[in-house]
């Protein structure tokens, strides 16, 4: 017989304990020796996993960490970046009304100046044309009244030319001819 | 070539006269004829017109002329027109009366005036030009109202204007 037997034997009645609260002696023994080999157990073979899992979550955690830190600066430098083109797009803005005022400002002298410049010219043209137009009409006149004068001139004297004058005028010609040399 | 054959048109008609004996009267009717046919758009026109058949022109000439001049001018006319050389007939005439003026050893004195000389009138005018110009002149007169009053006479290159169309040109250009 065994031990293990000889053990089972000797137990007594389970439920039949000396204390209401208290297990017996031995079981406690039993189970304390018991307990302690569990949890030795415990400790050789399921630390380490355990272990090794949490430093693989911690490692996982880190991770998401550095990655949620990594997109943070990501994201800090585009909003960075996007207030500096801000910025710029501002800059720009104002480089671009200076400019523009520049030019417009450019444009308004060179237009006053031209403008003051034609307005000079039509004057000295205008009055050239109203010397032209006064000398010409004062042409005009006097081409009229000489075109007059000639007509009547020709009429006073185409009514003068009678016969006695016609010959006077062949008289006075063969005179002045044969008296040439 | 034209001037060549006008040329040879004038020696003709001055042989034809002078062979006739008329050289004087023909070379004075053909200026008168020249002339009246300058001066005259219709007539220059019927007589230039190649359309009109020649022997009607030459019959138009001898009914304008034949009974004013005498028969070789009217005949030496006619041999012209018919000829179709109307348009030349007044540059033919010139060169006959230069050189019936040239057989006399003188110079062509054309006058122009608004009214008829006297044929004494003409013979001191004649001598009047010869006197200033020195040379001896064969006159010729056109009667051309536009001068209007007195004389222009034109001797070779001289020209002397004594005409009131002158003096009014000359008063309407100071004008």
């Amino acid at each position: 017989m065994s031990i293990l037997q000889l053990a089972l034997i000797a137990v007594p009645d389970p439920s039949q304990t000396h204390h209401w609260l208290f297990p017996e002696t031995a079981e406690i023994i039993y189970g304390g020796i018991s307990s302690i080999l569990v949890f030795a157990g415990l400790y050789k073979f399921g630390w380490p996993v355990a272990k090794k899992g949490l430093a693989a979550r911690t490692e996982r955690i880190q991770k998401e960490l550095d990655n949620a830190k990594s997109t943070l600066g990501g994201a800090e430098a585009e909003a960075a970046s996007i207030r500096k083109a801000i910025g710029d797009i501002a800059s720009e803005r104002d480089r671009l009304l200076a400019e523009a005022d520049t030019q417009a400002a450019a444009l308004l002298y060179e237009g006053r100046q031209r403008v003051t410049v034609e307005v000079s010219e039509l004057e000295v043209r205008g009055d050239a044309d109203i010397a032209a137009s006064r000398s010409r009409s004062s042409d005009e006149l006097r081409a009229s009244i000489a075109q007059l004068a000639s007509g009547a001139s020709q009429l006073a004297v185409v009514a003068s030319l009678n016969a006695a004058t016609q010959q006077e005028l062949i008289e006075d010609f063969i005179n002045s001819v044969g008296a040439s040399r | 070539m034209s001037e060549a054959r006008n040329e040879g048109y004038a020696r003709a008609l001055v042989e034809i006269a002078e062979a006739e004996g008329n050289l004087a009267v023909v070379e004075n009717e053909l200026f008168r004829l020249a002339r009246a046919l300058e001066q005259s758009e219709p007539l220059r026109k019927v007589l230039t017109d190649e359309s009109i058949p020649a022997a009607r022109r030459q019959a138009i000439v001898e009914e304008l002329i034949g009974a004013k001049a005498t028969t070789t001018t009217t005949q030496l006319v006619s041999l012209v027109i018919g000829a179709g050389r109307g348009r030349d007939l007044p540059a033919i005439v010139d060169k006959v009366v230069k050189r019936a003026s040239s057989a006399q050893n003188k110079d062509v004195a054309e006058v122009r005036t608004a009214v008829t000389l006297t044929p004494e009138q003409e013979t001191r005018l004649a001598a009047a030009l010869e006197k200033a110009t020195g040379t001896k002149v064969n006159l010729k007169v056109v009667i051309d109202p536009n001068v209007l009053g007195g004389l222009i006479a034109t001797v070779g290159d001289s020209v002397i204007d004594g005409s009131v169309r002158t003096r009014l040109d000359q008063v309407k250009s100071r004008l």
